[in-house]
This record gives C-alpha cells, sequence and structure tokens, in this order.
C-alpha cells in the first residue's frame, strides 16, 4: 500500500493543539496561531508510552489478586476480588452480566496494555506492518480507554448508596486503586504514542 | 535505520535531546508499589492447615472464616470428603499470626447458633453464617488437626481451677451445667466419665477465679437442680435453686467458714456430690458399723436413708431394706441394714483397747433394742429407733448377712396391732347365734310388761288427775288460810285461846305436882 508523502517529508509541521500547518523550519518557534510549541511529533512517545506501559503492567498485577471490595454485612466482612466478583456472577446464573464485567474490567484494560505494546514494539523494532489497520487499532484503544472504569463506576456508586452503618457497607478494596490506576496510566500511554511514528517506519 | 524518512534520521533534533527521566519514576513507583503489595501478602500468609470434622453444616469455601477471640485468623479455602466417607477435611489458609497457635492441643470447632436452657450463643452466626473457632492449647507444632463436634465449655484461657466431683447418679446433670455459690454462678461442669469401674460417675468441674479459693477441705457439692421436695420423717420440706438450675440442673457449693485459706483445695481435688442439700449439711462419719435388723411386721414407711435414732438423736441411717425367703421354712424376713455412727455419741471415762463394736455390744447386752416407730404421722414415714429394753429377750435369727445382727423388739405401733388382734380373736369366739336368740326371747318378755306398763300408766294417768283435783281443793283451803283472811283470825284466836288453855292447864298440872293434895284440900290461899 502506497502512503501519501507526510507533512514533515513536506516539510511542515502541524500544530498539536489548533491543528495549524507551520513551516517545519519553526519547530524551534512556538505556533504562529495559538503559541503553543510545535513539536513534529509528540517529543520522547517511545519512551513515555513505554514508562506508562510498564507502570500499567505493574499495576495490573495488584489489581486482579487484590480484593477490589468489602462488602460488609452485619459485621462480617467478604472481600471480592475481580475474578471472584465474576465467578459470583456465573454462578449466580447471571452470566450475560458476568461477560460484560469480565470483557469491561479484565479483557479490556489487558488488550490495552498488549495493543499498545505490540504498537509499541512496532514502532521500534519497525515492523512493515499494514499501517492502516494497526492504526485502527490504536484508535479502537484511545477510544475504549475512557470507558473501561465500570468497575469504579460501579463501586464508587455502591459505597454511596449502600452505606447502613453496622447493617451494610461497602468499601472499596486496594484493587479498586490499582485498576483506577491501570485505567487512567493506560489512556496516558495511548496519549502519548504517536500512531505517526507507525507510518513514518513503513517503507514505500 | 536505514531509512531515509524514518523519524529519527527526520527530526533528530527532536530525537536527540535527552529528556529527563521523570516519566520513569511513574513505572517505578508502580513497581514498587505493587511488589509490596505482593509481597505483603505473600508474607502474610500463614501455613495451610486441615481439620477434619463430621460434619461440613455451615461451612463455606472462601467465606467461612476461623477466629480466634473473634479476630479472622484464617479462611476455608476447601473442603473435602475424606477417605473414610464420614468425615470432611476443611482446608484453611490461616494468618501468619495464626502460626504459634497451630500446636497438638489446639482445638477447633464450629459455632453455630445455639439456644439451650443456659442461655444462647453464636447468635451473630445466624446472620453471618458460621464460622470456626480457635482455642489454642500447646505441644508440638503441627498442620493437621481434628476438629471438636462441639464447643468446648472452656473457650478461653479463663482464671481458675478445676476439681473433681463423684457421684454414683448423673441425674440431669452435664456438661455446661452451672455450679453456684450462694446463688452466684461462678464455673461449670467440664467433663462426665464413668469411672473404671463403672460404680460412680467422674464429673471435672471448672471454678473461675477468685472462687475457686473458697473450695476448702470441709466443702460440700449437691445437686442443686429443681425443686428439692422432701417429706422426710421430720415433716415437709421444700428448697429451691436458681431458676436455671430449676429448669436444667446445677450445682452448688458451700464452704463452712472454720475453714481458712490454709485449708484451699489443690487443683483436681475430688469431692463427692451430694443428691441434696439435706445430704450435704449432715456431717460425714467415716468410721461406721454395720448391723442387720430384721423386723417381724410390716416395714411400710421406712425408707433407704431413715433415720436410727437413739432417745431422739439420730446416730445413723438405714442404707438397705430387702426381703429374704427362707426355703426350707417358708418364712419371710425383712433385713434392714443400718449405718451406725458411734463417733456421734461422745464417750465419758473412755476406756482403752475397747473398740466401738464392743461398746455396741455391751450396750445389746444391757437391753439396747431397736424399734420401728412412726416418724411422722402426716407421712407415714418410719425410722428406727434404739432405746433401752431391759426386760426383752434377745431374740436373733439365723443371720446370713456379713453384717452383725441387732437385736429388735416389734415396734409399737405392732404390739397395739397385736392386742387389737387378740381382742377381736376373743371377739369372735363368743357364742353369738346363742345370744341373740336369747336376746330374742328376752326382748319378746320385755315386750309383754311394756304392754302391761302401758296399762298401768293409763290407770295411772287417771290417779293422776283426781290428785290433781284433790291439789286443787288443798290449794282452795291453804287460800282461805291466808294472812289476813276472817279464817285466820279466827284460827290465830283459837290458836291463841288453846294456848293459854294450855298454859292454865299447865299451871294446874304444875301445882298439882307440888301440891298433890290440893285435890283434896283445895288451893292453899297464902
Amino acid at each position: 500500500m502506497k502512503s501519501l508523502p507526510s507533512a514533515l517529508r513536506q516539510g511542515l509541521i502541524r500544530c498539536d493543539e489548533c491543528g495549524a500547518l507551520a513551516q517545519r523550519g519553526a519547530a524551534s518557534r512556538p505556533c504562529p496561531v495559538c503559541g503553543s510549541s510545535l513539536h513534529a511529533r509528540i517529543p520522547n512517545s517511545l519512551q513515555r508510552t513505554l514508562a506508562f506501559l510498564l507502570c500499567g503492567y505493574a499495576l495490573y498485577v495488584p489489581a486482579n489478586i487484590y480484593p477490589i471490595m468489602t462488602v460488609t454485612q452485619f459485621g462480617v466482612g467478604e472481600t471480592h476480588t475481580i475474578l471472584g466478583g465474576i465467578l459470583t456472577l456465573i454462578e449466580g446464573d447471571m452470566l450475560p452480566i458476568a461477560i460484560l464485567v469480565f470483557i469491561a474490567s479484565i479483557l479490556v484494560p489487558l488488550l490495552k496494555l498488549i495493543g499498545l505494546s505490540l504498537l509499541w514494539l512496532c514502532v521500534f523494532y519497525r515492523w512493515q506492518v499494514n499501517a492502516r489497520r494497526w492504526t485502527l487499532m490504536y484508535r479502537i484503544i484511545a477510544f475504549v480507554g475512557r470507558w473501561s472504569m465500570l468497575d469504579i463506576f460501579m463501586i464508587s456508586i455502591l459505597i454511596s448508596l449502600v452505606d447502613l452503618g453496622g447493617v451494610a457497607q461497602v468499601l472499596a478494596g486496594p484493587a479498586a486503586t490499582a485498576f483506577a490506576s491501570v485505567v487512567v496510566i493506560t489512556l496516558f500511554a495511548a496519549k502519548n504514542f504517536d500512531p505517526r511514528l507507525i507510518w513514518d517506519n513503513q517503507k514505500i | 535505520m536505514n531509512d531515509e524518512f524514518s523519524y529519527e534520521t527526520q527530526d533528530t533534533s527532536l530525537n536527540k535531546k535527552a529528556e529527563l527521566p521523570l516519566v520513569w519514576l511513574l513505572p517505578i513507583c508502580a513497581f514498587i508499589v505493587s511488589g509490596w503489595l505482593i509481597y505483603k501478602s505473600a508474607s502474610e500468609k500463614g501455613p495451610v492447615i486441615t481439620i477434619d470434622f463430621p460434619t461440613a453444616e455451615g461451612l463455606e469455601i472462601d467465606k467461612t472464616k476461623i477466629r480466634y477471640l473473634d479476630v479472622e485468623i484464617g479462611k476455608v479455602t476447601d473442603i473435602n470428603i475424606n477417605q473414610d466417607a464420614k468425615t470432611i477435611q476443611v482446608t484453611a489458609q490461616m494468618h501468619h499470626t495464626a502460626e504459634n497457635y497451630l500446636n497438638q492441643n489446639t482445638s477447633f470447632w464450629v459455632v453455630r447458633p445455639q439456644v439451650g436452657l443456659a442461655g444462647i450463643s453464636g447468635l451473630n452466626t445466624l446472620i453471618s453464617g458460621a464460622y470456626i473457632e480457635v482455642k489454642p492449647g500447646d505441644g508440638p507444632h503441627q498442620h493437621h488437626f481434628t476438629g471438636l463436634p462441639a464447643a468446648p465449655v472452656l473457650k478461653t484461657e479463663a482464671k481458675g481451677r478445676q476439681f473433681v466431683l463423684e457421684t454414683a447418679n448423673l441425674g440431669s446433670l452435664g456438661p455446661r451445667t452451672q455450679i453456684n455459690f450462694h446463688g452466684i454462678p461462678v464455673g461449670e461442669v467440664l467433663t462426665q466419665e464413668l469411672s473404671v469401674h463403672a460404680d460412680s460417675i467422674r464429673l471435672v468441674i471448672f471454678i473461675k477465679a477468685p472462687y475457686d479459693q473458697f473450695v476448702r477441705k470441709n466443702t460440700r457439692f449437691w445437686k442443686d437442680s429443681g425443686i428439692d421436695l422432701s417429706a422426710g420423717a421430720d415433716g415437709f420440706k421444700v428448697r429451691t435453686g436458681p431458676l436455671v438450675s430449676m429448669l436444667s440442673g446445677g450445682i452448688a457449693f458451700r464452704t463452712p467458714p472454720d475453714d481458712t485459706v490454709k485449708d484451699v483445695k489443690p487443683e483436681y481435688a475430688m469431692f463427692h456430690l451430694y443428691d441434696t442439700y439435706e445430704q450435704s449439711t449432715q456431717i460425714e462419719y467415716r468410721n461406721t458399723l454395720k448391723y442387720v435388723m430384721y423386723f417381724n411386721g410390716s416395714v411400710r414407711g421406712l425408707t433407704e436413708g431413715a433415720p436410727v435414732q437413739l432417745r431422739g438423736i439420730p446416730i445413723g441411717a438405714v442404707t438397705g431394706i430387702s426381703l429374704e425367703l427362707d426355703a426350707k421354712t417358708a418364712d419371710i424376713r425383712i433385713p434392714v441394714t443400718v449405718d451406725l455412727e458411734p463417733d456421734r455419741i461422745k464417750e465419758i471415762n473412755k476406756q482403752p483397747n475397747v473398740s466401738n463394736k464392743d461398746m455396741m455390744s455391751r450396750l445389746i447386752s444391757k437391753g439396747l433394742r431397736a424399734q420401728l416407730q412412726t416418724g411422722s404421722l402426716l407421712t407415714g414415714q418410719l425410722l428406727v429407733d434404739l432405746d433401752f429394753h431391759p426386760n426383752s429377750k434377745v431374740a436373733l435369727h439365723s443371720n446370713n448377712s456379713t453384717y452383725q445382727e441387732f437385736p429388735t423388739i416389734p415396734s409399737s405401733l405392732d404390739q397395739f396391732t397385736h392386742a387389737a388382734q387378740t381382742i377381736m380373736d376373743k371377739i369372735a369366739k363368743l357364742p353369738l347365734n346363742e345370744l341373740t336368740t336369747e336376746m330374742n326371747s328376752t326382748l319378746k318378755s320385755l315386750q309383754v310388761t311394756s304392754k302391761a306398763a302401758n296399762g298401768m300408766l293409763t290407770d295411772a294417768k287417771q290417779t293422776m288427775g283426781s290428785a290433781d283435783k284433790s291439789l286443787q281443793s288443798a290449794d282452795q283451803l291453804l287460800r282461805s288460810l291466808e294472812p289476813g283472811s276472817t279464817t285466820r283470825h279466827e284460827i290465830d284466836k283459837l290458836l291463841l285461846e288453846l294456848n293459854q288453855s294450855a298454859n292454865s292447864v299447865k299451871q294446874l298440872t304444875d301445882y298439882l305436882e307440888q301440891h298433890p293434895e290440893a285435890l283434896l284440900r283445895g288451893k292453899d290461899d297464902e
């Protein structure tokens, strides 16, 4: 597939903020329209993405092995991990919800991390791939990222709703923090990854 | 890198600029945090233990907790049925702090709600579900345990001491039976077991501190259960323990004030458990003499434990009443075994080398006899009374028992009934038939006589009528003679005159007596 000549090759730099095109030579100067600094590509994109990715991986482990919430009923606490919650849902004959939770809470963050890792590897090792598809993958990852906070939303609602003192109480566990962090960190990772690099590496 | 359009070659200036590795702090932090979390959870993981239980009732994988003093120290992770297919094995992940408790004598049991007369326990498990409780013990470290079927009585290491009670009959007692001291619950029965020879039951009891120091030398334990309604030879008595004891049985103890702190008994000291409060109040005489008494009459009303009195003072008790049949002579006898406590009798001028038995023999030869007496007319209870009957003979029976025989005399009631019997016999011998015929004829003649008497009575009535008339005329006569009446006046006058005439006659006679010649010569005028 033939790629069109990039803006960079034509000596142009697009402002990230306002989208105005500037001369490449003006890279050290701010954008003539909005005044923000101009970069041909996101600076240190690979390095930052890698850092966020590793961070995400590191947090993904405690997010899944630690209890995400503690349901206290009559003074007796019962802790739930994400996986444990899904198993409980399956046992309770709520397979669709279980699948939904599984996708939103386990699959999506994991796929995001793996997808971003693949993108990163692709750029770093200059894999010759179908740049269009990989860009599509990046878009999906970037879009889905903000929707994977389902668990956190549910827990935060439960905590505020189910607060009956000694009768019943829901408390967030350490995994909730880790999970939220994974989601946020992958958002950052996706944001810091510059998909244009995929195209840059493609041999025409 | 060879690519001329590559990002690096095209914009080297952007890539060359070495950025501060600030962004790398983030993954480092994340690794540290998650690494620490993983390390923490790994280090907090204690040993995995297995516990055998008879049933898995109420136990749930991942939900059932293992607690000690209501602190969670573990969680059930698996439940399996054992090879023998009779018990289950619970696998539990313990907290690392529980390591010290996992010793040979550590006991595990499942706490379930229990409702008993002594109270309700484990109520919280109704909503939270059952949990496994631990009581740490000593001994070597181990990871496999056998769970108790029920909670042990002593759940925690309470301060106090254990004692042993011996009783012949358990009654309504058992583990958890409350022990009261002046009405205060101070302990519980821990275990019960049959003694080696199966002749008694031993109860291990636990008395909480500081009450354990009141278990002293002369402490008496008794069964304080229910309403103690005793109808003894000395009347009715009602005694009740605390309500709980009334419902489910209980034990109480009492220490005489004479016992000092020095007499505190050591742990596992053995005590006898008396059946009633009454029994516990009796002074226990170890030195007893056993005798057998043969009573001729009925012993209805005589019970085991009935007192043996000497002139009204109890000196022993009946221990056994049986029935004997002499196969040869077909005689029925009632041997009554008694325990005499000679220590109750204070001896003065004590003789050395004279045993209690010898002394009793001397008393018997002096005429000491046993006799059944009614203790209470109301209940008809009998007691054995000892007294001196010097004139009675010692009538010994062929004694088959191992005890020496104590001579008896018939009871006063027996004597009375015997005398009554004799009288009745005599009455029976009377010729009643002849008597009745005679009496019949007598009665007939009496009937005739009464008829005659009847006629006489009619005559008498007529006589009475005429008598009445005579009396009426007499009355009239008397009424005419009343003072003030003319007749009376005339009579008075007449009487006066008569009196005068009598006087003059008297004078005449007097004169004539002195002067008889006057009849011839006439009155002498000088």
